[in-house]
């Protein structure tokens, strides 16, 4: 996407100006988008996306630029501008011995020896993106649209494919060469059911670094009838009642009030502003000893995963929590300068029109030892099992959030009872993650997109059913 | 390839294989610098261009779009677009017909001056507003431009381009005063650098935070009302909703049935405008090549057109307004340019509330009802004094409002009207409820 010569030019020019560190992102996107509406196409669109990022480190601050116009001119300007206007910001020329390309400066830094590294295609397609017509995907979204079509009640059926080609380069001062491609493929349905005058709707979208393989995985009559059944199962569900009660959160996407409230503040983006609740932590027990919590950018073929992260260092897994003790934060590139923790492999960003923050890949709760998922209501008189989960709202420092149940049923006398409606769960991720007394060993991730300072890149949120003893939920009966 | 050359390889392939094709290339330059003390502090400089083609085969209409300029991801965007367009059903829409709309620059050399300059500039801003006792924090103080090129061509004749741009300088500082704690925001903008002027924006901003400090509670109650531009410009961008021919042919507005009906009081008149003389969002063609047209919407009270492009024309049955909107990447769509109430004789008032702010428009307001409930900060005029009240919600059906206007002010102000911009003025109503203490 670039050659040498260009690249070795423009971090040359950057640490003339007196940057101690720049780093130059490029990329290449082809997406599609197709969606129907109840079979009928109503939006196919395609696009190419490219351009550049440069950001450049003066100290810990940080300034950045970027252009899809990758002439060796328009990537020259972009540097001069950024060197003139921080020599502006101090009010003088700007300062520092200046680096030279190929060789070591007097600061230990500089020399641009380029180490090549390249993805090893641990998460390639099995499918890939030239492959299948129009027509083929098509059809697809015509099966999920037929499967979803199980009862009078479905209204209407929604169907969505999105599929992503991404080429990552990344190239920095310190001599890194770092080539990735990431291929991810996701299908939703999404179901209206209505009965009288009720209306109730449903998602379901699963999503991997595959390429259309993934409807081996999920086959797109499946994924539109189990939208079809969640939708149907609140439309004959009774409103959820009010009040402090144990709930076990079922796997999957239960992950998602973990993410939100936990995992968010355990990025450096948040701890090195000390914005966070849990800054300062490490070594310390935060949580139930039933718990480990992991973000791992490494799971084969995962929704977040990639090979290298958007700062060019590999991903790994990284354990967060383990047995209740905080164990690491997330740590991007600044975030470790500024708080002297070692790098995770978390910088991401959602295009090269964003300058990458520390952030989540796959975050997950780890099984547990509780063999039956079903024994977790045992003991449990009067109860509530968020089976599926939907969007939240979360205060970034406290973790104070508030969850809708889009699929809930009362637990009754140890057992499952009927489905409520409406149900909220309320409360402060670090005080309901004490809570957790038992955690089963069904764990599984289903994917999302996980906004943030960085832009909307692709995550994983996972859990396998555990048991909070007590959250507030807000209910309305 | 340049944009230019990409439109014609784009044409003249699409020729070759026997469709309609529109291609549509921007290109656009952004620069902002962020002051917090006495020195930008953030920095963003940012340049993204793109074409995208629009294709019309056999009544169906497909999209493709790139960023890369090269003939392997042209050939590719034009496969996908024609593949997009026959998975369609067809819609009976075609390509409209266009002409040689010239090349237009409607920016000339207005941001020509030193990145140095323009943050001193910026600097100043925060330094005007730091020496102020009253100001607390500054929680933003920017300037930022922006430059766009635009070229557009079409199989069927559309042949055109323009450059444009605009240089804004904007601060939102915290005001304290005892107990009272205020944060509030202007900005001045415009198409040549050289007339923003920091200490004129400084006493602007100045003014309009700290008139609010030290307000106290509105009591409930129903008041006569002046809105003030900026209220009155959340209210156009409100309206526009209803306004839109893609929410007419979408049997979504309220006005659909009442064109040539009164809808507002005889003092309105709205209208749209795109051949402004130095206006900031004038433009000589829309996305699809229609020359630039001015368009009454609302002439004394009588609702007289919509906002159309060809597709949303022809589904409604209605003329093409020439509203047409698209960026490389996005499909088909309908946008003001600049929206403005005409200037009336002036408000005046002995009592009632200013309404001087609204805050939640977006959440407190359905713009198919009309119906608003939003959070407002105001000035209560009363036995021929003023003072700052807050703390009071205000509820109104716009459609209701728009009939109980009783004066039209003289003082147009461009502001922000959601992504839209607007040519706004004070408006007066007899009666409106405030919900307050």
């Amino acid at each position: 996407m670039l050659t040498t010569a260009t690249a070795e030019t423009v971090l040359e020019l950057a640490r003339r100006g007196g940057a101690d560190f720049a780093e130059l992102y490029v990329e290449r996107w082809r997406r599609r988008n197709l969606r129907t509406i109840d079979g009928d196409v109503e939006e196919a669109v395609s696009a190419i996306e490219r351009g550049a990022g440069l950001r450049l480190f003066f100290g810990t601050d940080v300034v950045y630029a970027y252009t899809n116009d990758l002439s060796d001119a328009a990537l020259g300007e972009l540097v001069s501008t950024l060197v003139r206007l921080r020599g502006e910001r101090s009010g003088e020329a700007p300062s520092g011995t200046p680096g030279k390309a190929g060789s070591v400066d007097e600061r230990g830094s500089g020399g641009l020896d380029l180490r090549r590294q390249s993805a090893a295609g641990l998460h390639a397609p099995a499918t890939t993106f030239d492959e299948q017509p129009k027509a083929w995907r098509l059809e697809r979204l015509r099966e999920l649209d037929a499967g979803a079509r199980i009862d009078q009640a479905v209204k209407q059926v929604e169907g969505r494919l999105i599929e992503w080609e991404q080429d990552v380069l990344v190239v920095n001062s310190e001599g890194a060469w770092v080539e990735d491609r990431r291929v991810r493929t996701r299908c939703i349905a999404a179901v209206i059911a209505r009965d009288g005058d009720e209306t109730q709707t449903a998602i379901v979208g699963p999503g991997l670094s595959v390429g259309l393989e993934l409807f081996e995985h999920h086959p797109p009559a499946s994924i539109g009838a189990t939208a079809a059944q969640r939708a149907l199962t609140n439309l004959r569900a009774r409103p959820a009642p009010a009040g402090t009660m144990p709930v076990v959160i079922g796997n999957g996407f239960g992950g998602v009030i973990f993410h939100e409230a936990l995992g968010h503040l355990v990025e450096t983006t948040m701890v090195a502003r000390r914005a966070s609740v849990l800054t300062d932590k490490l070594g310390e027990t935060i949580a139930s000893p039933a718990v480990t919590y992991v973000d791992d950018g490494t799971t084969p073929h995962g929704w977040g995963s990639s090979e290298f992260d958007d700062e060019g260092m590999p991903t790994e897994r990284t354990v967060l929590i383990e047995s209740g003790v905080l164990r690491s934060y997330l740590v991007d590139r600044w975030g470790s300068l500024k708080t002297g923790y070692r790098r995770t492999g978390s910088g991401r960003r959602e295009n090269y029109t964003y300058a990458p923050t520390s952030r989540m890949r796959n975050t997950f709760i780890v099984n547990g030892d509780v063999e039956e998922p079903s024994s977790l209501f045992e003991g449990i008189e009067h109860g509530l099992y968020a089976k599926a989960m939907g969007g939240g709202q979360v205060k970034p420092g406290s973790g104070e959030y508030n969850f809708a149940v889009t699929e809930g049923y009362l637990i009754r006398n140890g057992e499952l009872a009927e489905p409520v409606r409406g149900a909220l769960l309320v409360g402060k991720g670090p005080d309901t993650i004490s809570k957790v007394d038992a955690v089963a060993r069904d764990r599984s991730n289903e994917p999302g997109m996980c906004g943030s300072m960085s832009g909307d890149v692709p995550v994983e949120v996972g859990q396998p059913h555990l048991r909070v003893t007590e959250i507030v939920v807000g209910g309305e009966a | 390839m340049t944009f230019e050359g990409a439109k014609d390889y784009l044409l003249r392939r699409a020729r070759e294989r026997g469709v309609d094709a529109e291609v549509l290339g921007t290109n656009e330059r952004q620069l902002m610098l962020a002051v917090d003390q006495d020195h930008v502090d953030e920095i963003s400089h940012a340049q993204r261009g793109g074409v995208g083609v629009r294709v019309l085969s056999a009544g169906r209409v497909g999209y493709a779009s790139s960023e890369e300029l090269d003939e392997t991801s042209l050939e590719w965007v034009l496969d996908e677009a024609i593949e997009n367009a026959n998975l369609q059903g067809a819609s009976g829409a075609e390509l409209p017909a266009g002409s040689a709309l010239g090349r237009h620059d409607l920016i000339g050399e207005g941001l020509s001056a030193s990145v140095e300059s323009k943050a001193e500039a910026v600097v100043s801003l925060a330094r005007g507003l730091r020496a102020d006792p009253r100001v607390d924090a500054l929680f933003a103080a920017r300037y930022s431009e922006s430059e766009s090129e635009v070229v557009l061509g079409s199989t069927r004749g559309v042949d055109g381009g323009y450059r444009n741009g605009h240089a804004l300088l904007m601060a939102s500082p915290v005001m304290k005063q005892g107990e009272s704690v205020k944060q509030g925001w202007d900005f001045d903008i415009s198409k040549e650098f050289h007339s923003l002027d920091p200490t004129r924006t400084t006493q602007s901003i100045l003014e309009r935070v700290g008139r609010h400090l030290g307000a106290t509670p509105l009591s409930t109650g129903r008041y006569r009302a002046v809105l003030e531009p900026e209220v009155t410009a959340s209210l156009m961008a409100l309206l526009l909703v209803s306004l839109s021919g893609k929410t007419v042919a979408e049997g979504k507005s309220r006005l659909a049935e009442r064109l040539g009906e009164r809808v507002a009081s005889e003092l309105l008149t709205l209208v749209d405008d795109p051949t402004l003389e130095r206006g900031l969002a004038s433009r000589p063609f829309d996305a699809e090549g229609t020359p630039s047209q001015r368009t009454p919407l609302i002439e004394r009270g009588v609702l007289r057109s919509f906002l159309h492009n060809s597709d949303t024309a022809r589904r409604t049955g209605q003329a093409n307004t020439g509203h047409a909107a698209r960026s490389y990447s996005s499909t088909l769509g309908v946008s003001s340019t600049n929206l403005l109430i005409e200037p009336g004789a002036g408000v005046s008032m002995d009592a009632g509330v200013i309404v001087t702010d609204l805050s939640g428009v977006h959440a407190g307001a359905n713009p198919i009802s009309g119906d608003v409930s939003v959070q407002g900060l105001g000035l209560l005029v009363e036995g021929g004094e003023t003072r700052p009240v807050d703390n009071f919600a205000v509820s109104f059906n716009l459609f209701r409002l728009l009939e109980m206007i009783e004066a039209v002010g003289d003082d147009l102000t461009w502001r922000p009207a959601g992504s839209a911009i607007a040519g706004a003025v004070s408006l007066q109503v007899a009666d409106l409820s405030f919900a307050g203490a």
